[in-house]
């Protein structure tokens, strides 16, 4: 039987030649009205080994699923394909060599390459000036390369799932990022420069090698994900306190709370007593504890009698404050946090 | 006892159907609806108007009420989506996949004075169309989807309906209640007042 004669075309501009086991795409029968009208085309699940050349025939296509083919490389046919936004071609046997030389041109702005044999980004991939939307999940990824700022339209980087150990500072010159995925790697540390990722909503860090994360992390005020179950998470004792010595306010707060000194306010400037106000009531909503101090460890550590919940204070007016485990021992300035 | 007839939901609203007239009594059968929803073969196009993706976390789509007895909802778990561990506030769960697999995590109750790493029970992958249950007797659990090329879709049904749940932080047993949301209901999207996500672990 022919392909498109069991082809459902699903609606205007769309093909789908998915779960055919088609070796080949032959499109003779196919009008040249619909070679011109089809948007999007569906061609996952088959037997293709390769691109087929005749989808070039399509020649308005935006959108093109290739997955699960075996496919061992895209070839430069796709070139032609000058209207692709979208490529998925998960599940195949993809690897950095198997792009044609110009695949940058393309002006993709979803590419997902999830689920195949790339061991490391191809640079080509890094001159899709237009993407917003790339996954590279479950491949065997070694590292990011810092050419991943080129891509300043992007919003969404998945990469979970691969060798990854470090991840590169150039990864927080992009403007857009809105998710990041690196879960399942083996990812020591997060740079610090991560702040910068404004926009940055979404961050997936489960299942890898961090044993601290950098207070940095927490100024991502516009973060609402945030996972870090699965890493040997562990408070590091710092005994140098040379780079970022506690303020006078911090200072003070510590010597009237270790001391238990009593006073009134108008024996204190008004910044020590609300700085001190801070400390005295449990933050945690559900609970209206009074607090104690527990542990000093040069920092303005307190505890609550009320939900036996640890509080670190930072040196910032702000007060962020951060629930530990009673386990762990924590020192300021460089201080590992975590977040309930 | 009244000997129950085996009945195959041929549709989705066929096993909705069967589940208003099983819930009728107060007397739930695990077994009996375990049965049921494990019968009812997946079928997308049933689904579909239900199945409403969150780019950044698992979704919750109301199907159906259950005439206050139950709720019936669909999750769509995008690649890497897990959830936090949770409780199920003294109802019975049922989930089912529909499309995809998710990994179970069971893990004990944190007992109440320690403040050490929670203990796991037992892990098993689900499969297609297999249905899973749990209560709060038999312990927590963690269900993610850990596939990184494709989405999973499930259908879960509790009774009775609830919405508030507790979390829990896997490193210290720390729990917190959170209120839970849908993402859609009856296939019409139906965005919530923004809240913080409650699942951060």
């Amino acid at each position: 039987m022919e392909s498109h004669e069991r082809a459902a075309a699903v609606g205007d501009g769309v093909l789908d030649f998915s779960r055919l086991g088609l070796n080949t795409l032959s499109v003779d029968s196919i009008t040249d009205r619909r070679k011109r009208d089809t948007k999007q085309l569906y061609l996952n699940y088959n037997r293709l080994g390769s691109l087929p050349s005749s989808v070039t025939l399509f020649f308005n296509l935006e959108f093109l699923d290739i997955s699960n083919n075996g496919l061992s490389f895209i070839c430069e046919d796709i070139m032609r394909l000058t209207k692709l936004k979208t490529l998925i071609a998960k599940n195949n046997r993809l690897d950095e060599f198997s792009l044609p030389k110009e695949f940058g041109s393309l002006q993709l702005e979803v590419l997902n390459f999830s689920g195949n044999r790339f061991e490391e980004i191809p640079l080509q991939c890094t001159k899709l000036l237009r993407l917003q939307s790339l996954s590279l999940g479950g491949n065997r990824l070694k590292s990011i390369p810092a050419e991943i700022e080129n891509l300043t339209s992007l919003e969404m980087l998945y990469l979970g799932g691969n060798l990854i150990s470090a991840i590169p500072p150039e990864v927080a010159n992009l403007p857009y990022l809105t998710y990041l995925v690196l879960c399942d790697n083996r990812i020591q540390s997060v740079p610090p420069q991560l702040t910068r990722l404004h926009s940055l909503r979404s961050l997936s860090l489960h299942n890898n090698l961090l044993t601290y994360l950098p207070r940095e992390i927490l100024s991502l005020v516009h973060l609402q994900e945030l996972s870090l179950r699965g890493n040997p998470l562990v408070v590091r004792f710092v005994k140098e306190m040379t780079y970022d010595p506690p303020s006078l306010l911090e200072l003070a707060g510590r010597t009237v709370k270790s001391r238990n000194l009593l006073y009134s306010p108008f024996d204190l400037p008004a910044n020590l007593v609300r700085y001190l106000d801070l400390a005295s009531k449990c933050p945690n909503p559900k609970c209206a504890g009074e607090l104690c101090l527990m542990i000093t460890f040069e920092c303005l550590i307190m505890g609550c009698n009320g939900c036996a919940a640890f509080w670190l204070n930072t040196n910032q007016m702000n007060k962020t404050w951060f629930w530990l485990s009673t386990q762990e021992r924590v020192l300021i300035h460089q201080a590992p946090v975590f977040l309930l | 006892m009244e000997q129950t007839e085996v009945v195959k939901p041929e549709t989705l609203d066929d096993l909705i159907k069967i589940l208003h007239s099983i819930f009728e009594s107060d007397c739930i059968n695990v077994e009996e609806v375990q049965n049921l929803m494990e019968s009812y073969e997946s079928n997308p196009q049933e689904w579909m108007k239900y199945a409403k993706f969150d780019q950044y976390r698992y979704t919750r789509n109301l199907v159906d009420k259950g005439n206050g007895k139950f709720n019936l909802m669909v999750l769509c778990w995008g690649e890497g989506h897990g959830s936090s561990i949770h409780d199920h506030t003294e109802s019975h769960c049922f989930m089912k996949l529909l499309q995809g697999q998710l990994k179970e995590t069971l893990f004990e109750w944190p007992e109440s004075k320690s403040h050490g790493d929670m203990v796991q029970k037992s892990q098993r992958i689900l499969q297609e169309n297999k249905v899973a249950y749990i209560n709060d007797s038999i312990g927590l659990h963690r269900v993610e989807n850990v596939s990184h090329t494709e989405c999973a879709v499930s259908l879960h049904l509790y009774s009775p309906p609830f919405e508030t749940c507790q979390t829990f932080d896997q490193r210290t047993g720390h729990k917190n209640s959170v209120k839970m949301t849908f993402w859609s209901k009856y296939g019409e999207r139906t965005p919530f007042e923004t809240t913080v996500s409650q699942e951060n672990n």
